[in-house]
Formats: C-alpha cells, structure tokens, sequence
C-alpha cells in the first residue's frame, strides 16, 4: 500500500477523514479516494465525452453511488480535494478543490509513495506522454511530449482498430511474436504505410504488432529521454501500461526490469498523488475545504464566452457561471491572453 | 512618407525615438496579434523561423494603416537573418504592394556605421544640417533603449513579490507610454528617478522568498511577449524572479563594442562554442554558466522553431553543461501554435521542481537562502539593478 508521512489526529465531528483526487486527462478521467493511512478506500475511471464539466460531474455521482452502496465508507468524510490534468483548473473551479497542481508532480508523488526508490518514471497516456526522471527522492529533469501522437496511445488504439484486435488483446499478440517486424517510428504516417505494407506482404499479426510496440517505445525515447540517463529502478504507468507488449519492448530497450503499479493503480497516479498532496495540503494549512462535496453533479453550471474586445488580439474568454437566485456567480474565467480577465 | 517597423516587445518607444527627430512621420503597427501572425504565416516559406513571421505580419499590419517605408534589422551573420529585409520585400510586392520599400538597418558591426545609410534614406536628404538631428536621433536612441532595459529589470523583479497581481504589468505599460512621451533630453536624465519612484508605489510582500531564474534565448522571441506566450508575466505570477540580461540596449551596445559583460560571457562560452554561430548561442551558454555559479534556481532558455545557432546552445546544455554545473534548465521552442496549455504545465511542472531542489538543499544544511541573496544580486548587478533591489529590501 501507499506508504505516508505524517499521522493525522482525529476529528471533531467524529468521521474519519478522506481526500479526493481529480485527474482530468484528454481521453479520460480519474476519481481516486484516500483514507489518512493513504490506503485507496473506492476509486472511479470514466472516459472523457463531452465537456470536462459534464465528465467531472457525471464521475461525482458515481463516487457517491459508490459511497452510498459501501456501508464502510459512510464513515468518512472528505477534507481536501486536488486535481490534475490538462484541465485542472476549470475541474479547480467546478468541483472547489484546494489545489491544482501538474501531472508531473502528481506522477512523481504518487510514484514515490508506493516505490520510494524510483529513479525514472515513465508515463503514456491517450494524448501525451511524459518522462520524469527522480534523484534523491526529487525530480530533476522532466519532459513532455504533446504534439506527436506516434509516442501515444491514440496511435495504438487506432492501428488495433486497423487490423481488427481488440486494444485488450494487444499485448498477448505482440508476446506471442516470434520475429518482430521493422515498422518506422518516427510518425504514424510512416508507421501506417509501413504497416499496411508489412501486412499485404504477409507477415503474421503477431509480428506486426510486436513491431509497432517496439516502433511506439523507440519514438518515446527518441523524443523525450534524449541524451538522458534513464536509470532504474524504472516505473511505467498511464494507460499504456496495461499493454504488455509495450512493457516488454521498454524492457528489452532499456535492457531492465520495468515495474507497472498493480491492481489497476497504473492509470490511477494522477489522481492518486493529488490525493496525497491535498492530504499534505490539509495537513499543513489551518483552513477547511473549499470542496463542494460529491453534490457537485447536481448543480448546474453554465459556460459563457465572450470578446474581450480591448486589443487587437480579441481573445475569446471563456466563463463558467452557477445560475443564482438573484446574480449569476462567476467562478471561473480563462483564455485572455495578457491575463487580465483570470484576476478577480 | 510613412515609415514604420516591426515588433519586438517593448523596444518601440526606442525605435520611435530613432526616427521621430528625422522629421519624419512614423506610423506603428499594432502589437503583434493574432491577425498579423495569421497572415505572417500564410504568406512567409513554411520552414523559415517565426520572427520572419511575425515581422512580416506587423508590416502588413502597419501597410494597411498607411506606411510605405518600413525598416528592418538585418544582420550579415551566420544565420539567414541577414536575407529577411529582402525576402519580406519581395514577399510584399508579391502581395500587391508594389510602392512598398523595406530599408535595411545593418546592425552587423555598429562600428562600421552603416546604420547612417538607413538614417539618410529614411529622412530623404544628404544635406549636412541633417547630422544635429541625427545625432540627437541616435542619443535619444540609446537613452530610451536603456530606460526600456531598467523597466525590464525591475518588472522581472517586483513582480514575484507584488500583493496585488496586475499591479507591475499595469505599470510597465503606463511606464513605456510615459517614456514614448518625454522628448527632451534634460527631462530624459531624469526619467530614471521616475521609474523607481513609481517601482516604489507598487505593494510588496517583501516576506516572500522567490525562486530566481535567468531567462535567455533568441532576441526577438525572448523580448516579444505575443510569442514567448507572456512567460515574464507567467513566472512572475508564479512568485518566481525573472533576471533577464538581454534586452535591444545590451544588443546594441554590444554591436559598439561595448558591452563588457558579453565580453565575459563569450569568455565562458569559449571552450565549447569558440565564436559567434548566429543567434545568440554563445552568450546563452555563457549566461548558463554564469548563473549556474552564481547559484541560481534554474535556467530558461526561449528559442524560435529551426533556429539552428539556439538548438547549438540547447543540446551542449542538456549534453555536458548541465551534468557539470547541475542548474535545471527548461527550453521553449516557439512557432505559431497559441495553445498555452501544455506551455502553462511545463512551466508550473518547472517551477515545482525548482521549489523542490531548494527545499532539499536547505535541508541538506547548505545555506542556500543567504549565499544567494549576496551572490546573484551582484551578478551582473549594474547600478539600477541594486537599486530595485533596494527597494525590495528596505522596509
């Protein structure tokens, strides 16, 4: 289990205390929640449709359905929330979360509570992929990839969806590979014509697909570790991780063991380390959540946007409202440039 | 005759400076925006670098609103800047406007004294009652583009501790207008005692501790806020100091042979790039080094897309010198693309892992928090510079 700090005393109203972590990402969304031990009490996964509005209160109902169902988690009650995510400020806003903090530090922090040795973390999710890169206990280096999707998992998703396998089944194809094929890594316009190719030559699926793995990892390198020292002990997670072909070509490249979080918690990082940081938060900061419990999702909120109109760039900011008795409340806003309209 | 100029940042007052005592009639282009990038790009080769871009945006821009002489820097160095005059005039003639002349302002070696070429074209004359004018012109110059370099220092600075968030950025613009509007030299010796004094006004937590980073890159990307996508203002917010040499007047007096502190950076730099390649590599490394030593919290290195010299700097940095001087360093490779998210993650991701560092060092015992305080403040530390930090010092 997590492993954490510092001890918490009780509280006053006599339940004992959780936190939420949000984890907003581009293909999906993560609810994880902890109890003060850091041990996961229940935890939601839902993919991303529509606005991140819609996703994140959609998710809220879930946790309570979940909670109402689980007679031993009514003896809790939530203290802190954080999120995470590309869009953790809007989820911020939405949900009232005391903090929001980067996927990196998220990662990094989740990472470290289960593995307190990791030295290099490796992260590919639907839409981006990251590496972090740990010593001493804090991160030195990181790196980011969100402009090629050939590194990610969308690029996988859609290849599976090419040769007809279910995304799943991914990874038993690629180990049962006896001579995997060269297929470019550099872009996945390369890597589809290549593939096709391969295909209408009559390569076995099996190889082919043990090809695109090793294809995906050496573009993962290629753009983010540049020149960097990957050392061990090495962790791999994101949705990706659930691929054990993928895994295995880390493996072979990196020539050691690559560790994947187990039960699940793979994709659940994210929010899991915004977990353990709003509990810290909690720890260290005299004052009560600002959350707005799992109700959340019945309140309405209502997304505006508008011109600024006082320069030439015309931003459109964007602004989301709970509709009140008397006066819109304006909770959020974002997307001016010079960052005049963020400032209330 | 209308003349104008493109963008860079807040050099404007400086350029207006140049030209208005010729007795000609100026005309700026709007700050570079989003309609001027979209027709930057539409019109300019995909693969030249963004600041060719965006300067042939604000043309278009400053055409449109009547110009028809418009002057250019260019620089007959190892990059293709040298070409960007000549290429941006064709481009525009292609465009349709054909009465449109771009004057090159070579500023290669200032000592040659070419630029008095651009001065005598622009003002249309070769008569000898010009030279008092010119020569007001270039101190007028030179005066303002040092004022603008001070305004920077102090906003780098007073931002990471302003209480109420808006306060500096209102006032550099204020600042900036003010300075466009004092002509006369006798009120511009005294122009100093006006920036400070209205630093002075601003609100400030003096309890805080900012994180201090160095900002260096590419002239035109580092200076231009639309396209380095604001990151003073960004890191500033973040309560981190942003202590920036480079500015037009540190350039410019550079291209005089000037400039010592380049001078000392190149000396840095030697072992690994032995000479100027373009851009502004060797003094980034330099810079690197030097803030390295004088303990800074990390590095920021701002670079166009393709800019062969930067991407120099940026791998002898990841490559050698970071395992050596161990000061973390981000880069920024900037092109068209507006979406500031992922931009935003890096540098909050960054700005955590600064945080993080310190924090360690500080309980390793290093007693990080005093040595930096002496160190980096006398780094570099020209005159006004210990003044602002004065100001944040003194209760």
């Amino acid at each position: 289990m997590v492993q954490v700090k510092e001890e918490i005393g009780p509280s006053d109203d006599g339940k004992k205390d959780a936190f939420l972590g949000i984890d907003v990402g581009s293909v999906s969304c993560k609810f994880v929640l902890i109890d003060n031990d850091g041990n996961v009490l229940t935890h939601v996964f839902l993919i991303n449709q529509g606005s991140p509005i819609d996703v994140v209160k959609s998710g809220m109902a879930k946790m309570r359905i979940h909670i109402e169902q689980e007679e031993k988690l009514q003896e809790y009650a939530i203290r802190g929330c954080g999120t995470t995510g590309s869009a953790r400020y809007l989820t911020k806003a939405v949900v009232g979360a005391d903090l929001a903090k980067t996927e990196i530090i998220a990662h990094a922090v989740a990472t470290q509570s289960m593995y307190p040795d990791v030295r290099t973390i490796l992260e590919i999710g639907g839409q981006d992929s990251k590496l972090i890169l740990l010593r001493d206990d804090i991160v030195v280096d990181f790196a980011m990839n969100s402009v090629c999707a050939a590194g990610t998992g969308s690029f996988l998703d859609h290849q599976a969806t090419r040769l007809g396998i279910p995304i799943e089944d991914f990874g038993d194809y690629a180990l049962r590979a006896k001579s995997p094929v060269s297929i470019a890594g550099r872009c996945t316009v390369f890597a589809e014509s290549d593939m096709i190719h391969k295909q209408n030559a009559g390569y076995s699926k099996e190889d082919i697909i043990a090809g695109l793995c090793n294809s995906l990892v050496r573009n993962y390198l290629n753009n983010l570790s540049k020149g960097k020292d990957l050392e061990e002990p090495v962790v791999f997670q994101g949705g990706v991780s659930f691929n054990k072909g993928i895994v295995k070509a880390f493996e072979d490249h990196l020539g050691c063991k690559v560790t994947v979080p187990r039960d699940g918690l793979n994709v659940l990082m994210g929010a899991l380390g915004m977990a353990i940081l709003s509990r810290e938060y909690y720890l260290h900061h005299e004052v009560d959540t600002m959350f707005r419990g799992l109700d959340v999702s019945e309140v309405e909120f209502r997304t505006t946007t508008f011109h600024c109109g006082d320069c030439p760039n015309n931003c459109e900011v964007v602004q989301v409202k709970i509709p009140g008795a008397e006066e819109d409340k304006v909770i959020a806003r974002w997307g001016s440039r010079c960052g005049k309209w963020e400032v209330f | 005759m209308l003349v104008s100029f493109p963008n860079m940042g807040h050099s404007w007052p400086a350029f207006k400076a140049l030209f208005k005592p010729l007795g000609v009639d100026i005309v700026l282009p709007d700050p570079t925006n989003r309609e001027a990038v979209k027709i930057g790009v539409k019109h300019s080769p995909e693969f030249v670098c963004f600041p060719f871009k965006t300067t042939l945006g604000d043309f278009v821009n400053a055409i449109e609103k009547g110009a028809d002489t418009l002057v250019m820097a260019i620089d007959c160095g190892p990059c293709r800047f040298g070409f960007y005059h000549a290429v941006q005039e064709r481009i525009l003639h292609d465009m349709g406007y054909k009465h449109i002349r771009v004057i090159p302002l070579d500023q290669a070696d200032l000592l040659e004294f070419k630029w008095v070429q651009t001065i005598l074209q622009v003002s249309q004359t070769k008569n000898l009652l010009l030279l008092p004018k010119a020569i007001n012109a270039v101190i007028l110059f030179l005066k303002k583009a040092k004022y603008i370099a001070d305004i920077q220092t102090a906003e780098g600075l007073i931002r990471a501790y302003e209480r109420n968030q808006g306060d500096t950025t209102r006032l550099v613009k204020k600042l900036l207008v003010q300075l466009d509007e004092t002509d006369k030299l006798s009120e511009l010796r005294k122009f100093r005692s006006v920036i400070t004094n209205s630093f002075k006004e601003i609100d400030i937590d003096r309890d805080r501790n900012p994180l201090k980073v160095a900002l260096a890159g590419e002239i035109h990307v580092t200076l231009e806020h639309y396209v380095n996508l604001d990151i003073r203002r960004r890191l500033g917010e973040l309560q981190v100091e942003v202590h920036q040499n480079l500015s037009l007047y540190d350039w410019v007096v550079h291209k005089f042979h000037l400039n010592y502190h380049r001078k000392w950076l190149e000396y840095l730099a030697r072992p690994h790039v032995p000479m100027d390649i373009g851009g502004e590599c060797v003094w980034v490394l330099g810079e690197y080094i030097d803030r390295a030593r004088a303990g800074f919290n990390g590095f920021i290195h701002t670079y166009p897309f393709t800019c062969m010299p930067e991407v120099t700097a940026r791998t002898i940095i990841t490559n050698k010198l970071k395992k050596e001087y161990d000061l973390p360093a981000i880069f920024f490779s900037m092109d068209e693309h507006s979406g500031s998210e992922g931009f935003r993650t890096r540098i909050e991701a960054f700005v955590d892992l600064m945080n993080a560092r310190r924090d360690q060092k500080e309980k390793q015992g290093d007693n990080i928090k005093d040595n930096l305080k002496s160190k980096s403040h006398s780094v570099n530390g020209n005159s006004f510079f210990n003044e602002i930090v004065q100001i944040i010092n003194t209760k």
